[in-house]
This record gives structure tokens, sequence and C-alpha cells, in this order.
């Protein structure tokens, strides 16, 4: 009997694996549960609130008119690039017009989210925001933050989403090199907290140190154009079909506080 | 022994375990910490009259898996094994001393780990930082902390 009560949780175990590995039976009830449990999610992430209550109680006038005036002078630049971009999605378009092309500027809806918790799996790279389905995010969204892509979202809940880093070794995105093109799909590394790499890249590519990637759009996956990465290494191993890139994320994961949930416009 | 419902002891318990794992804390730190619900969980299982113990740890793993967005029943599996271990060395566990003790945690840690590890390599393969290694050593140094705050839970 003792160890019929032993094997049985085991068994129940060993069917949850492969169901959960293979199907999406269980998607909806570890759904279910998740929302259950986001509770936890706040009270983790109440010290940060009462921190942040307490400076903005205690931050001085003269320092708030001081950050006030920085961040004004950051918007009219923002706005005067912003300018000269504009201008280049007109010129696109008369070009455009003039070839008879159909290609057209994607044009993406974005949300602004915070982060309430970083990485809480020994395994997984992936972090909490604090917007979830009651605010339209919906899984697979592309995350971004102010200098690249951040990942993707996995689980949502009504209040909270959980986003899977670009640096997880499970994450897979498509992606492209801006200088010309080439094409590749990215990779996380487990054992490299910063890297990931290029998988799928031929030997003879034109590839530099240097050189960015961004998200391609293959597969409509993910909208395009974002950036992902900056090439730190190229590697032409013998025997292997393709190179062995690795890029530096663009982002750095450990300073994020702001997100931005990007969207198709017909979201 | 208590006389709390030790039922009511676990979910205390099990709150506090997965509200502390929960908590962000830098990648390499992270990786190295203490496996919390599984010392939480001994607690319970040496210092009460719990029954039904293979279920609750069936029960709060999966809440884990879930929780930390894992392979649902990895946790889970791993948490029912280690359990069956450190129950078989239940009333050791109790008549020893805190060092002796500590070495039950990093046996009954490293083979949580080791149950945790062998899911992961069987279904994504052989990807993970070397760090995670040190949590059974850092298990078994929090144990005293650990055991003195539940005591106090307890009462």
């Amino acid at each position: 009997m003792r160890l019929l009560k032993l094997i049985l949780p085991i068994l129940i175990s060993i069917i949850l694996i492969v169901l959960d590995t293979r199907f999406s039976y269980l998607d909806n009830f570890k759904r279910f549960t998740l929302t259950l449990l986001s509770p936890i999610y706040f009270v983790v992430d109440l010290p940060n609130h009462v921190v942040d209550w307490v400076n903005d109680k205690g931050s001085e006038n003269a320092k708030l008119v001081s950050e006030n005036e920085y961040l004004e002078g950051k918007l009219t630049e923002l706005k005067a690039r912003l300018q000269t971009y504009n201008n280049l999605v007109l010129e696109n378009q008369k070009i455009s017009g003039l070839l008879d092309s159909s290609y057209a500027i994607p044009e993406h809806q974005i949300k602004l989210a915070h982060v309430k918790s970083i990485s809480q799996s020994r395994l997984k790279k992936q972090i909490i925001i604090d917007k979830g389905f009651n605010d339209g995010v919906t899984l697979s969204q592309l995350i971004v933050g102010s200098d690249g892509v951040v990942g993707h979202v996995t689980q949502v809940t009504p209040l909270y989403s959980t986003v899977q880093l670009i640096t997880d070794p499970t994450q897979h995105m498509p992606v492209k090199n801006s200088r010309n093109g080439i094409r590749g799909i990215t990779k996380g590394l487990a054992s490299n907290e910063k890297g990931m790499i290029v998988e799928y890249v031929p030997l003879e590519s034109d590839v530099k140190l240097g050189d960015i990637f961004v998200t391609s759009g293959i597969g409509n996956s993910y909208p395009v154009g974002y950036l992902v990465g900056r090439v730190t290494r190229i590697n032409n191993l013998l025997n292997d079909s393709f190179l062995s890139i690795t890029l530096q994320p663009l982002q750095n994961m450990n300073k994020l506080e702001l997100v931005l949930i990007v969207s198709e416009k017909n979201d | 022994m208590t006389n709390q419902n030790p039922m009511l002891l676990l979910s205390k318990i099990s709150i506090f375990a997965l509200i502390i794992g929960a908590i962000s804390l830098p990648l390499v730190i992270e990786l190295s910490s203490p496996l919390w619900v599984l010392v939480c969980f001994v607690y319970w299982v040496i210092y009460t009259d719990g029954k039904w113990i293979y279920l609750s740890a069936l029960i709060l793993g999966l809440l884990m898996d879930v929780l930390q967005g894992g392979i649902l029943g990895q946790n889970a599996l791993s948490l029912v094994i280690s359990s069956a271990f450190i129950f078989n060395v239940k009333k050791s566990f109790f008549v020893s001393n805190l060092t002796t003790q500590q070495v039950y945690i990093f046996l009954g840690s490293l083979i949580y780990l080791i149950t945790f590890l062998l899911i992961h390599i069987l279904v994504q393969g052989f990807d993970f930082s070397w760090l995670i290694l040190i949590s059974p050593f850092s298990s078994a140094i929090i144990w005293p902390v650990i055991r003195f705050l539940l005591a106090k839970l307890k009462h």
C-alpha cells in the first residue's frame, strides 16, 4: 500500500510530463492555475511598490522639476528624429508608388508594460510583466525594450504575462542581417548569460563582426525590423555546413524596467 | 510534534516557499540559490504527522511547475522522489544533530536536482549552466535558518 502511494504520484508526474511536452491538452489547466497563483507576483512585488511610493513621497520638488526638464528635452529630441523618419516613410511610399510595388512599411500597435519580476526559474530565462489578457495581451506577442527585442509572451493571465527572453535556450527567432538581408534563426544559450547564436547561415555568407541582426518577420510570427543583437564572434568550423555566429543582445536584460508589447495594427 | 493542523501548516509553508522562490535575483545567485520549496517541504515531512506526503509533494510540485512556466510534472516528480528519500530517513533525521540533518538535506536536494536535470536533458537537451549544481550545497547551508523560521511559523 505504501509503495502504491509512492508509485501513483510518480506515474501521474510522468504522464503529465509526456502530455505537456508532446501535446497541448494541459494549456487551459496551466492558464487557470497560473491565474489562481498570480497574487504571488503581487506579494513578491510589494516591497518595490512600497519603495516607489516612499521615493515618490520623498522626492524633492526641485529634483522633480529638473527630471521633468530633462524628459521634455528628450521628448523634443525624439520628435525631431521622428520627423526624419516620417519623411523617409513618405519618400518610401512615393518610390513604392512609382515602382508599382506592393510593399508597405508595417504599422504596429504598442502597449507599455512594467517588468514585475525577472526569471523565477533555474532553467528558463523569463520575466513577468504587469499586463495580461485584460489589457489585450495575447500569446506570442513580441516584447521590445528601448534598445531591442526582449522576447515573446508565453503565458497570459488576466493581470500578468510571462515573457520568455530571446536568450532562453528554448527560444528561436527568425532574424536577418540588417546590412545585407542574410537570414538565420537565433537560439539562446543556457551556459552564457547574455549570448545567443545564429543558426543556419551558410558558410560563404557575408557576415562581419559588429553586424546588426533584426527580426526578419519570416513566418509572420514576429513583426519585422526590430533590433535583436550585434555579432561578437564568427567561427568557421570545419566539417560544418553553417557559420557559427554569436550575438550579443542589444537590449540589456538586467536593466529592464519598462517594455513595449508590439502587435500588428489589425490585431 | 505539533498540534497545528498539518494541512494548514503545509499551506502556510507552501505559500512561504513559493513566494521566496519567486523573488527576482541576479542570474548567478538564482542558479545557485537553495531549493526553497524542497527545503520547506522537508520540514513539513519531518516535523509533522502529515499524511498524504507524496500526494502533497505532487500538488506542490505542480504548482511550482505552473508558476515557473516549466514542464508540467518536472518539479512534481523531483519533489515526490526526494520526499520519498526524506520519508525513509525520517526517524534518523528527527533525532540527528544539525550537521547530520544538513547532510540529509544535501542528499535529498541532490536527488531532486538529478531528477530535475534528467527530465530537462531528456526533453530539451544537455544545455544548462553548471552553477545549478551548487544548489544542493546552498540548500544544506540554509537548512538551520529555514528550520528556525518554520518553527516560528508552526507555533
